[in-house]
């Protein structure tokens, strides 16, 4: 017991770096739940579009018209030159409809091949009868989504029925359709979200943790004058040692208790197979980051050194791997250079794991071999860990 | 009687430099021996070596009857170490570390609080218990240090260097601290190269250099070795050539020199110098300040022995 008591007032001296790094934790997960706030109501995006009409706004021309004037947002901008491409240049407005002289009459006379007048309509290439100028961004395609839509529409009732009416009546009915929409995913996507992002700043946490706390505390019983005194003592060193490590296992196993227990109580549970999984994952990587630790304790013995290596391995790690922003903002070559960091693979199984629907061999495979990889981790730092202790006992 | 502790024919290089040179000696019970010697003679690597830290060449290292070994834990259950260097944790209280130390051998919980009050009283650090080494001064440190190295109890002690650096109240508290565990039936080796605390503490001696013993007894047989008796130092403001070569053929003068007004004589074995020589400045009608007579240390032993400095 003396070893693990020592071991335990040793902690105590730390403790102010644990709760810090737990704050973290808490402090910016629980920022992240509040400015992701999510839904799965939807609303419409309207584009600003500007109309310009050079014909008569009768017939199919005007319910064109109605039709853009009820889905976007048109824009009233002088028609120049000059204030037309000011309003692009500036995106005050995102698509603008030429409506030319011949729309209606060329709709109307469908005497020759309608289809391949429609391709017409909607080619840039001939400008009879229609003119598009967009800023070419998302609420413009918006824009040219629903200009198409109607033309459609156009197209095929105007092969149907010869009537102007008629083919106005049948365009709005169609336009009229609803349908309802069901979510059928029985996954809460919302807390899965917020439960990745807990887990992949949880990497963060328990790295830097583990790696800061155990090099120090590690520093302490290896220093060379103190572990001098360990050997000639009449304890067997073999039995020190594992008394040391099973501290040592110890606290990061209640570290990792304490973190999963703060997950249930700021985002709330998540369904078993889930659960599971998560709680496996960062099991391993906890593991891995006290493997990380020793390895590190062995390399440096140097105090003021420790706190500069964290930064580098935890906070680097972090940064590299997706842990603070989602894996898809990082440039390929970062996440390139984090495929030999365990952090990239932890953090790959997280997001894994959010888009699964269903269990089964194919959704869990690349799961497991990531599982498997950061396993392979551990025994490469627990062999190069044993490697640098016997070239050092050589010395 | 057994010794104790035997060395023979201890032998340990660092790739072609031999530190340690065929050294054998024994350590008898209850008795302090004293390992002098100058930096880098090869007593901490000879401790070292006895301790098992150091891999070593050849020869045989017995502790009470058995051969040291480094899993030799029944025989490190009564060994006491206290290093040159502090080795204590930073984060523990003074309290703290001498119970760790002492835990690493006693398992007895009510035992050990006995032992660390026992080592605590001994070292003289009863009203800090509670503090934090990095609150201590540089001998408070070192008295804390042999704590933590002394406190099961053991009846072989290491005491390598452990005033290097202390205030002179510390040292005294230190080497009364050692002289009590010598009475309470310890053991002790003592490595130093301060002669002053040998000739006060040790009763015997060895004098290490170049890894090799040169000479090994008590204190008065060592200075037996050295073929001066006695020194005698005077505060003269002027002394001609002339008095200094009359001086020089005195009965017994094996040397006198004059330096900066101070008269220096060492004389061979004999009665009386100090006597013949102040009548013969009374005679002479030299004026002197003060005039004192010593007899020669360890240092002089050393100096007959190897033409240099005990702390070159």
């Amino acid at each position: 017991m003396t070893v693990f008591k020592t071991f335990l007032q040793v902690l105590n001296k730390y403790k102010a770096t644990v709760i810090m790094y737990t704050v973290m934790l808490v402090a910016f997960c629980g920022l992240n739940f509040q400015t992701s706030e999510s839904n799965i109501n939807f609303t419409a995006s309207k584009p600003d579009v500007l109309i310009i009409n050079e014909g008569e706004e009768i017939g199919i021309t005007k319910a064109f018209i109605d039709y853009l004037d009820e889905r976007t947002n048109v824009k009233d901008i002088k028609n120049d030159e000059e204030s037309i491409n000011d309003a692009l240049f500036y995106r005050d407005v995102n698509y603008i409809v030429y409506i030319k002289p011949n729309f209606r009459d060329s709709i109307l006379d469908n005497s020759s091949n309608p289809s391949e007048q429609f391709e017409k309509y909607i080619s840039s290439v001939d400008r009879t009868i229609i003119e598009i100028k967009t800023t070419g961004d998302y609420q413009a395609s918006i824009a040219d989504m629903l200009v198409k839509k109607y033309l459609n529409l156009v197209d095929i009732y105007s092969r149907t029925y010869e009537d102007e009416d008629e083919i106005i009546k049948h365009i709005n009915e169609t336009l009229s359709l609803e349908v309802d929409t069901e979510l059928t995913s029985k996954v809460d996507t919302n807390t899965l979200s917020r439960v990745t992002f807990y887990y992949n700043f949880l990497s963060y946490s328990v790295l830097a943790g583990c790696v800061y706390v155990i090099c120090l505390i590690l520093s302490s019983f290896k220093n060379k004058e103190i572990n001098k005194r360990t050997i000639i003592s009449s304890m067997d060193y073999k039995k020190f040692n594992m008394k040391l490590l099973l501290s040592n296992c110890l606290f990061a196993g209640i570290l990792w208790l304490v973190y999963v227990a703060l997950e249930f109580v700021l985002v709330g549970s998540v369904p078993n197979g889930y659960l599971i999984i998560y709680l496996t994952n960062s099991f391993i990587f906890t593991i891995c980051s006290v493997t990380i630790a020793f390895l590190i304790s062995n390399l440096i013995n140097n105090k003021n050194a420790i706190n500069g290596i964290v930064n580098v391995v935890a906070l680097g790690s972090s940064f590299l791997c997706g842990a603070f922003v989602p894996m898809e903002w990082l440039p390929d070559f970062a996440l390139t250079i984090a495929h030999i960091l365990p952090s990239y693979w932890y953090i790959k199984t997280n997001e894994l794991l959010k888009g699964v629907e269903v269990f089964n061999s194919v959704s869990l495979e690349p799961i497991i071999i990531n599982m498997l990889i950061l396993i392979v981790f551990i025994i490469v730092f627990v062999i190069l860990t044993n490697i640098v202790t016997k070239l050092k006992l050589k010395k | 009687m057994k010794p104790i502790l035997s060395v023979e024919n201890l032998t340990k290089k660092y790739k072609n430099f031999i530190a340690v040179d065929d050294l054998s000696f024994n350590v008898n019970k209850g008795e302090i021996l004293g390992l002098l010697g100058p930096n880098g003679s090869g007593k901490s690597t000879t401790i070292n070596c006895i301790l098992s830290l150091l891999n070593f060449e050849s020869g045989k290292i017995t502790i009470f009857n058995k051969e040291m070994q480094p899993n030799a834990y029944d025989i490190k259950k009564d060994i006491g170490v206290v290093f040159q260097e502090v080795a204590v944790f930073e984060e523990l209280t003074v309290f703290d570390n001498i119970d760790y130390f002492c835990g690493l051998y006693i398992k007895d919980k009510t035992l050990r609080k006995k032992y660390i009050e026992d080592a605590i009283k001994l070292v003289g650090l009863e009203e800090f218990k509670k503090f934090y080494p990095k609150q201590l001064s540089g001998g408070l440190l070192r008295r804390l240090n042999i704590a933590c190295g002394i406190a099961h109890k053991p009846k072989l002690i290491f005491l390598d260097e452990p005033t290097v650096a202390v205030d002179p109240q510390s040292r005294n508290n230190i080497l009364d601290g050692i002289k009590k565990l010598r009475d309470n039936g310890a053991t002790i080796i003592y490595t130093t190269h301060y002669m002053e605390e040998v000739e006060i503490l040790c009763d015997r001696v060895i004098i290490i250099d170049k890894g090799k013993i040169i000479a090994s007894g008590t204190n008065d047989e060592l200075k037996e070795l050295s073929k001066i008796e006695e020194k005698v130092t005077v505060e003269i403001d002027n002394l001609d050539d002339k008095v200094l070569d009359e001086i020089k053929q005195f009965k017994n003068v094996d040397e006198a020199t004059y330096n900066s007004g101070i008269l220096f004589i060492t004389y061979k074995k004999g009665k009386n110098n100090l006597s013949s020589l102040i009548d013969y400045l009374k005679k002479a009608d030299i004026h002197y300040d003060k005039i004192y007579s010593e007899r020669p240390t360890l240092n002089d032993v050393f100096l007959y022995l190897t033409g240099k400095e005990l702390r070159d």
